[in-house]
């Protein structure tokens, strides 16, 4: 609509905006904050804002604290891992899927959607004695293989949706080109499923980094990525809000990042392409 | 394109991912229907008896299972109706014309990318505590009492948490949802003499009916597992005050080990998820057609 | 060269066949149109000339080559899609060298032909462009460019024209019936519209529900169509068709006379009725009259402006060798 808006009415909706919106991001505008500060500034009362002697203590301290940096390789190990080994799996299945439809192509992706309903409490107990009996427990290759089947078809149906915007035609153009099967997929086929797939990548790793339930009840201290590191400051060992805000921002800051970058492709991925 | 040797190159490549899935669905769930009729604790070695719905009988009339109904309910339903309207509201104010839409959009979807363990124990902490946390400073400044979040009100400090995070998700796919809004249908309306009001009831609701319905039913399928929260924050207690039944499996089988028991739970917990992801997937279903 | 034969050529999905066995002959450098409504399988066995589907049975010759086993790219053909299908992360310069540089062609000879089919297209100017930024027309051009630099024994076109806009339609006619006269090489041409079928064949093929119903150059089909749907499909405005006592006079189940065949008077004639819609384009008026008798309608063109208006009687008289007889089943007398 190319109507005008007074501009103290585009004021107003930008004041309104910028106040809500530093509401709802207070609490992590404040943690990384916190993070800076010493213990006993964390806790001060009143609170400060800006006066204090900003110093890198923390992140120091939570490093040296149980091995950080093993727990942030852990996260990403599993998140990237989990994630190129669905790729893996997956993209095959999504391209057959969108390009070669069958009677029953409808039905296997509702039914992989499906598995996804079921709820991880309701298999924890087996997950878990399976687990012990083949040495799988608190390793990384354990959750990895977890979280590859719990996101494979978010994955498969991400790329599925990439997949069928690509007209068949183009595809049939290249055949008709005279590009092999091989060539079809490296020449056409890839480049112009690129931008889907590095979405559903991105949106994968996000969903795997900040996984709970498993990595909560399948790790201990070796394999336990950032997730279950972190519930380990629930309980106090004295002052401590400043190092938990160390440890915290540093667990939620790539993520955070790389999640602004894929707000458009979170929407389709997490409603499986209902909502675009 | 369909030729012969196309299908069988497709069911080929199709294959893997079927014979995972069914083997992480049926395998799985096999043995938890099979545990749940056993008398089978890990702290007891020795037989593990055949039992037949003891263990059901048990978890059902279990006080703490009727607790942990009701306080899944109480969360689903909580968390449910500050997203849906929040995110509503928050939605329609980010469509609006402003400066700079996108910061403010991206300090609006930021919560969802914290990991619920980080989240749960900022609130908890640096927020909810009630001598250190802020909201005790505000409240003292106030000249009021400090109200110790967790212990008094220990399943709405969890509400708050869960929404928190998932207000983002709401916004932004009801703002995606907005957005795809046909302009023409709103002009349209305006020319048959809809007000602005009118235009938001009959127009706008409707055309976010679907997606509101995509969130409702996405975030009870996720709702129904909250678990880290609780387990960083109150461990279900005081009691099994703020206890979900995802809390309560876990307990039963990780904590008392008693895996009969867990599995029991483990079903009923299936059961009620599958009553959500039917009518969640005749919504997905319908989209597929389109 | 381009000669393809279809022989016995049968098409089924499942247990429905589109295409029942066909035969069909396409000589060398022949223009040949495939026409028919939505759904006759015109579209389907160009598919099958391509090797985008396989035959259920029957052979495919290439030049005397049987290919209904080869897959596409060894069958020398080149296609242009409804869509044109071009590559959208490749410049136009690369949509046009891709079928080259899949075949191995040196580079010099990927880059003098791309500049002879981009002078010829007037596209040179485009050919750092990527398909994105060009026109409908323009992607058009591409399309036919990236089939040309393949030198095929035959062009396939599956409707290449409906995309685009009336004005641009007709310029794109032109433009694919010069390729056609300056290449000499076979073309096979898909539409559901008459008029491209009948300004740009040497043979139109005209299809329904798989059967080919008539194979013949567009003015044997005008005039001598063998069956009604063939009489009905191939003429606008369309010809109309009058059963009862009027065709019995004729010694005919049916009769059809095209509207450009009727004449008009305000005074006397064969038939009379009274003028509803006139439709004024200039050139030609055209008049569909009720109340005749024979048929709910009868249209009838009249050269130029004729002064007959809305409500008013006229009468009619067909021209007696042009009026086309035909039997209960539809068949040609």
């Amino acid at each position: 609509m190319a109507r005008a808006v007074t501009p103290q009415r585009k004021a107003l909706n930008t004041a309104i905006a910028a106040l809500i919106g530093a509401l709802i991001f207070f609490p992590i505008f404040w943690t990384v904050l916190t993070s800076f500060k010493t213990e006993t500034q964390a806790i001060a009362d009143p609170p400060v804002w800006f006066a204090f002697d900003w110093t890198l203590e923390n992140y120091t301290a939570v490093n040296q604290r149980s091995d950080y940096l093993l727990h942030f390789w852990n996260s990403v190990v599993i998140s990237v891992g989990s994630t190129l080994l669905g790729l893996m799996i997956a993209v095959p299945a999504a391209w057959a899927m969108a390009f070669v439809p069958g009677r029953r192509t409808k039905d296997i992706l509702m039914w992989m959607l499906s598995t996804k309903m079921l709820p991880s409490v309701g298999v924890l107990v087996p997950i878990y004695l399976l687990f012990r009996q083949l040495g799988l427990l608190d390793t990384r290759m354990g959750l990895v293989i977890v979280l590859t089947l719990i996101n494979l078809p978010i994955i498969i149906w991400m790329l599925y949706t990439y997949f069928r915007e690509i007209p068949g035609e183009i595809l049939e153009a290249a055949r008709m080109d005279g590009a092999s099967l091989r060539e079809e997929v490296t020449h056409v086929l890839l480049p112009m499923a690129v931008p889907g797939m590095a979405s559903t990548v991105l949106l994968n790793i996000i969903l795997a980094w900040n996984e709970a339930f498993w990595t909560l009840n399948l790790t201990a201290a070796k394999a336990a990525p950032l997730t279950a590191f972190i519930a380990s400051y629930s309980s106090p060992e004295g002052l401590f809000y400043a190092k938990l805000s160390a440890a915290s921002t540093m667990a939620i800051a790539p993520i955070l990042i790389m999640g602004w970058f894929s707000q458009k492709q979170l929407v389709r991925g997490l409603t499986f392409g209902a909502v675009k | 394109m369909a030729t012969t040797h196309a299908r069988a190159a497709a069911r080929l490549m199709i294959s893997p991912s079927v014979i995972l899935l069914l083997g992480w669905m049926l395998i799985p769930l096999g043995m938890t229907l099979y545990f749940s009729v056993l008398r089978y604790n890990l702290l007891m070695p020795g037989d593990n008896p055949f039992v037949g719905i003891e263990n059901y009988q048990y978890f059902l009339t279990d006080p703490a299972f009727t607790a942990a109904l009701i306080n899944t309910l109480a969360l689903v339903v909580g968390v449910l109706a500050v997203t849906i309207i929040g995110g509503t509201l928050l939605a329609l104010l980010l469509d609006q014309p402003m400066w700079a839409t996108g910061i403010w959009r991206i300090l609006v979807i930021a919560p969802f990318f914290v990991m619920p363990t980080v989240s749960a124990l900022v609130w908890k902490n640096m927020f909810m505590n009630p001598v250190n946390g802020l909201f005790a400073h505000l409240f003292k400044s106030l000249g009021l009492a400090p109200f110790d979040f967790l212990a008094q009100a220990p399943l709405f400090s969890i509400i708050w948490i869960v929404s928190w995070q998932w207000l983002p998700f709401a916004t932004l796919i009801l703002l995606t949802a907005m957005q795809s809004l046909d302009r023409e249908q709103i002009e349209a309306a305006e020319m048959d003499g809809a007000g602005a009001l009118s235009r938001f009831r009959h127009i706008t609701i409707p055309h976010l009916g679907r997606a509101a319905t995509v969130v409702v039913l996405i975030e009870t399928i996720f709702l129904l597992s909250v678990f880290a929260e609780i387990l960083v924050t109150t461990n279900g207690g005081p009691g099994n005050a703020s206890t979900n039944l995802t809390y309560l499996v876990y307990a039963e089988s990780l904590l008392r080990f008693d895996v009969g028991m867990g599995s029991a739970g483990g079903v009923v917990a299936i059961i009620l998820a599958n009553i959500v992801a039917i009518f969640l997937m005749r919504a997905i279903g319908k989209n597929l057609d389109a | 060269m381009g000669q393809i034969t279809l022989k016995k050529v049968r098409k089924a999905f499942g247990d429905v066949e589109v295409i029942p066995p066909l035969d069909l002959q396409i000589n060398d450098g022949e223009f040949v149109v495939f026409v028919g409504p939505s759904g006759c399988g015109k579209s389907t066995l160009l598919r099958l000339i391509a090797g985008l589907e396989d035959v259920s049975s029957g052979e495919i010759e290439i030049d005397g080559r049987p290919s209904a086993e080869l897959p596409p790219a060894k069958r020398g053909l080149a296609m242009v899609f409804q869509s044109y299908a071009l590559y959208p992360h490749m410049s136009v310069r690369k949509n046009i060298a891709f079928p080259m540089k899949m075949a191995k062609i040196s580079q010099d000879e990927q880059n003098r032909r791309i500049e002879a089919a981009a002078s010829a297209l007037n596209l040179t100017e485009y050919l750092d462009r990527k398909p994105g930024q060009l026109s409908g027309g323009q992607r058009q051009r591409v399309a036919i460019g990236r089939a040309i630099v393949r030198e095929p024994a035959a062009f396939l076109f599956d409707e290449p024209l409906s995309n685009l806009d009336a004005a641009l339609r007709v310029g794109m006619r032109l433009e694919i019936s010069e390729l056609h006269k300056r290449l000499a090489t076979t073309m096979i041409y898909v539409t559901h519209d008459q008029i491209e079928a009948m300004t740009m064949a040497d043979k139109i093929v005209v299809l329904r529900a798989g059967r080919i119903e008539q194979v013949g150059a567009p003015l044997e089909l005008y005039e001598n169509p063998r069956n009604i749907f063939v009489a009905g499909f191939i003429g606008s405005p369309r010809m109309n068709f009058i059963e009862g006592p009027e065709a019995a006079r004729h010694n005919a189940h049916t009769i059809g006379i095209r509207p450009e065949h009727i004449d008009v008077s305000a005074t006397e004639g064969d038939w009379q009725g009274r003028i509803g819609v006139a439709e004024h384009l200039g050139s030609d008026t055209y008049f569909h009259i009720h109340d005749t008798g024979l048929a709910e309608t009868v249209t009838v063109r009249a050269s130029g402006e004729v002064t007959l208006r809305h409500g008013e009687t006229v009468f009619l008289t067909p021209q007696a060798e042009k009026i086309h007889r035909f039997d209960n089943e539809g068949l040609k007398q």
